[in-house]
């Protein structure tokens, strides 16, 4: 569904992604691991175009992805949620969610969207009429993800979900994710945490310094002793 | 008493034109971050805009307002496309600061091409209902009351857009952040257009209400480019509702000002109070919380 062959990118002139390939087949949950600050979130601002690739190539749905707007992108159906939710803090819950149907297409069905995400998180429902900024840490990352599956999503990139959440929180937010990668979307995750994903994960990329360091499945890759104990310190 | 009711009748009518003005600085301030400093002379442009009918094809000032909202907007797209769009997003410049200046050549110009066109005498138009009537002791025109409804309409159809609309919503959210807007889908270039677009066709309809209180010349959009700046510092840049109640407070100060110090008194008296607001509250009076944006 998504494929990356060989990006890298950086700001300026400082290069953060270094040859970057990998690979999201459509119904499987993917993850990208590896400790913070190591190109994960711009590996994501590259593929939703809010930043240009300095090279290499990406198709999603087989077609490429490079060069498109950011909005080209979204009416694709491969949508980003960001690190830290990046709510409108003063429009309501409801506003919010309308906002994540912007793609003409998705603003013709925003009722049924609104619909699908309501019955995902009946909480929301509940808060429809309440500034985003007085939700909690969980509703806020709910209504974040809600945001995401308003519009034709095909693909969901969701960027460290678990950030600033509550352990027992977490938990609940990766079940539904899963649920979502089941029913909604395909997901591909980006995660500091292997322990968060190792249940849920189909396939993990490990990156480091912008490269992809290793890759396989959570049994292979739990089964890499070295691994194990250089990358997620176990 | 009823020199004070007067005062404060015409405080509210001229609060209301200066929030018709000011709301444009402060939704193009939240998309773009930076003031617009042609704002006033889309107040000039509108002014003419509904004059040439008038004197040309004696047109009523009704259809003349119509006419000014749609050239206005068409002037506020334009000073976006030349003055702004070129430096948003440029390596190594202040945009907030060059913007400002291009946005004050603009001014600079479209003034002159004004004088060239229309020559530099004062010009004016009729209001748009004519007579007075007595309510209580106080002499109200007939224009003042058209000016209340037609500000209300205007600000209460801007909200309803703001709040309720697709495009409406995605002013907010581009003021309300950057990022996360365009991972939506939204296209901000778009909403820059946009929010110029309001902001001139609302100042357009406060050049026409203001043409028959003052005058049309080329520097008549000044003087409301002026109040409209002490508005937006008073309220703190960002929050609309904050500058809708600072025009009504910067309205009323000049009219009890020039009613009971004197003429000439409001211009002082309000930058005193701007002084003084701005050592007791440095982000205005509704400027409270920094992400409190429209």
């Amino acid at each position: 569904m998504l494929k990356v062959s060989d990006i890298s990118a950086g700001y300026g002139k400082a290069q953060i992604l270094s040859d970057v390939s990998l690979e999201v087949p459509e119904g499987k949950l993917v993850v990208v691991t590896g400790p913070n600050g190591h190109g994960k979130t711009t590996l994501l601002r590259v593929l939703s175009g809010l930043i240009q690739a300095w090279s290499g190539t990406a198709t999603f749905m087989e077609e490429p992805l490079l060069g498109c707007s950011p909005a080209t992108i979204v009416a694709r159906g491969l949508v980003q949620i960001p690190q830290g939710d990046l709510l409108f803090q003063d429009l309501t819950v409801e506003q919010n969610l309308l906002m994540g149907a912007f793609v003409k297409a998705s603003w013709e069905k925003r009722l049924q969207g609104l619909e699908r995400v309501f019955a995902l998180f009946p909480r929301l429902e509940e808060r429809r009429g309440q500034q985003a900024r007085t939700l909690s840490g969980g509703e806020r990352r709910m209504c974040a993800i809600g945001r995401g599956l308003m519009s034709e999503t095909r693909l969901l990139m969701v960027d460290e979900p678990a950030l600033g959440l509550a352990p027992v929180l977490v938990q609940e937010l990766y079940s539904t994710l899963r649920e979502i990668s089941r029913s909604e979307a395909t997901v591909f995750l980006v995660e500091e945490s292997f322990e968060h994903v190792e249940s849920i994960a189909d396939y993990v990329y490990l990156m480091e310094n912008g490269r992809i360091v290793h890759h396989g499945t959570v049994a292979a890759i739990l089964a890499n002793e070295q691994l194990r104990s250089v990358y997620l310190g176990a | 008493m009823s020199v004070f009711l007067q005062a404060l009748v015409s405080g509210i009518v001229i609060g209301a034109i200066y929030a018709l003005m000011t709301v444009g600085l402060t939704l193009v301030y939240g998309s773009l971050l930076t003031l617009n400093m042609a704002q006033g002379s889309y107040v000039m442009i509108g002014g003419y805009a509904a004059l040439v009918l008038f004197e040309q094809f004696g047109w009523s000032p009704w259809i003349g307002l119509v006419f000014a909202v749609v050239v206005t907007m068409v002037f506020g797209v334009a000073t976006e496309v030349i003055a702004i769009r070129p430096l948003v997003g440029r390596k190594d410049i202040d945009f907030t600061m060059t913007a400002w200046i291009s946005t004050l050549a603009v001014t600079l110009i479209l003034s002159a091409l004004a004088l060239l066109v229309f020559g530099p005498e004062s010009q004016t138009i009729p209001p748009l209902v004519a007579g007075t009537i007595v309510i209580g002791g106080v002499t109200l025109t007939w224009q003042s009351i058209t000016i209340l409804i037609i500000a209300f309409v205007a600000l209460a159809g801007l909200s309803r857009f703001l709040n309720n609309t697709r495009h409406g919503l995605s002013v907010r959210a581009v003021a309300q952040n950057h990022d996360a807007a365009r991972l939506v889908g939204v296209k901000t270039k778009q909403v820059y257009m946009l929010t110029m677009a309001l902001a001139g066709g609302l100042a357009g309809i406060a050049g026409v209400l203001l043409a028959p209180l003052y005058f049309i010349n080329p520097v008549s959009g000044d003087l409301p480019m002026l109040k409209g700046l002490i508005v937006a510092v008073l309220a703190g840049m960002g929050s609309i509702r904050g500058t809708i109640y600072a025009a009504f407070m910067i309205g009323l100060i000049e009219s009890l000002s020039s009613t009971y110090v004197g003429a000439g008194s409001s211009l002082p008296i309000m930058f005193a109070i701007i002084i003084g607001v701005l050592i007791v509250r440095p982000n205005g009076l509704f400027g409270l919380q920094q992400e409190d944006r429209l």
